[in-house]
């Protein structure tokens, strides 16, 4: 499966692959906006898009609508610092598949993308 | 124009509970914050860096996240295992906890505190930003052998 993640901060970028060992998930890309993530949505049809929402030029949860648009059947998963109930319920409701809060630990990612993937536990997708 | 001691310390509250989040969840060691104070603009101290969020919506104003090159090092060290990491990696870690800290109280105060992306800046500069009559809160804060500071001006 092609993973794109996207999120302004690098640091934040690589923690995330860091922990994706365990998945059989290729990077296609990276980005730091979203509209940076919607031209990469456009060119590699990730199956899987790890989406920040607080981005410069393009917000999250505008680059979640305009890529659900393009690619539907892509599962994003919003990961943010906006703990606010509100922000998740809007993001769930515009087609994201599943929404987590920053800070984000390994263990609390590698539950998400389970339950994302649909992957037992003991198992690989 | 005086301080109301309620908001002072619910303010506060707030932000201490974020910065222990933040650390309680992504290390093995969680941080000690000390007594905040009120403090005058011109006086304020920085550390060598510094993550800026600007708030609007139902509070305006600004969070800063403050620290010396060492506490971003060792946050990096951490989540992405470099242990020598360039300039623009310790201002993208200055520019992250700032967002994550600010971010976070949106648990408690709602979707209308609305937050930026970060701005960061090595060293202090001229002039910080903050809205006119506000009081600036100061919560110092140390985490391993490490400080900073969490300032916070918000009409």
């Amino acid at each position: 499966m092609k993973l794109l993640i996207v999120d302004d901060s690098s640091i934040m970028q690589r923690t995330i692959q860091k922990n994706l060992n365990d998945y059989d998930l290729e990077i296609v890309g990276t980005a730091s906006n979203g509209s940076q993530a919607i031209e990469l949505v456009k060119t590699h049809k990730p199956d899987v898009i790890t989406m920040d929402i607080t981005m410069p030029e393009m917000d999250g949860i505008t680059c979640l609508e305009n890529i659900m648009t393009i690619h539907p059947t892509a599962k994003v998963m919003m990961i943010t610092a906006l703990s606010d109930k509100l922000t998740g319920l809007q993001a769930l409701e515009k087609g994201a598949r599943g929404f987590i809060y920053k800070p984000v630990n390994s263990e609390n990612l590698t539950r998400a993308l389970d339950k994302l993937l649909k992957r037992n536990v003991n198992g690989r997708q | 124009m005086d301080v109301n001691k309620e908001e002072f310390e619910s303010t506060c509250r707030l932000f201490i509970d974020s910065v222990n989040n933040y650390f309680s969840v992504l290390t093995e060691h969680d941080s000690e914050i000390n007594v905040p104070f009120l403090k005058d603009i011109t006086q304020l101290e920085l550390k060598q860096y510094t993550g800026m969020i600007g708030v609007s919506g139902n509070k305006k104003g600004y969070v800063y996240f403050s620290a010396d090159q060492e506490l971003f090092e060792e946050l990096i060290s951490i989540f992405i295992g470099i242990e020598d990491p360039d300039k623009d990696d310790l201002m993208d870690m200055a520019g992250e906890i700032s967002n994550v800290i600010a971010g976070n109280i949106r648990a408690n105060l709602g979707s209308n505190f609305i937050i930026s992306v970060p701005l960061v800046f090595e060293g202090r500069p001229d002039d910080l930003e903050f809205p006119e009559n506000t009081f600036v809160y100061v919560i110092p804060m140390a985490w391993k052998n490490h400080h900073a500071y969490v300032i916070v001006g918000l009409q």
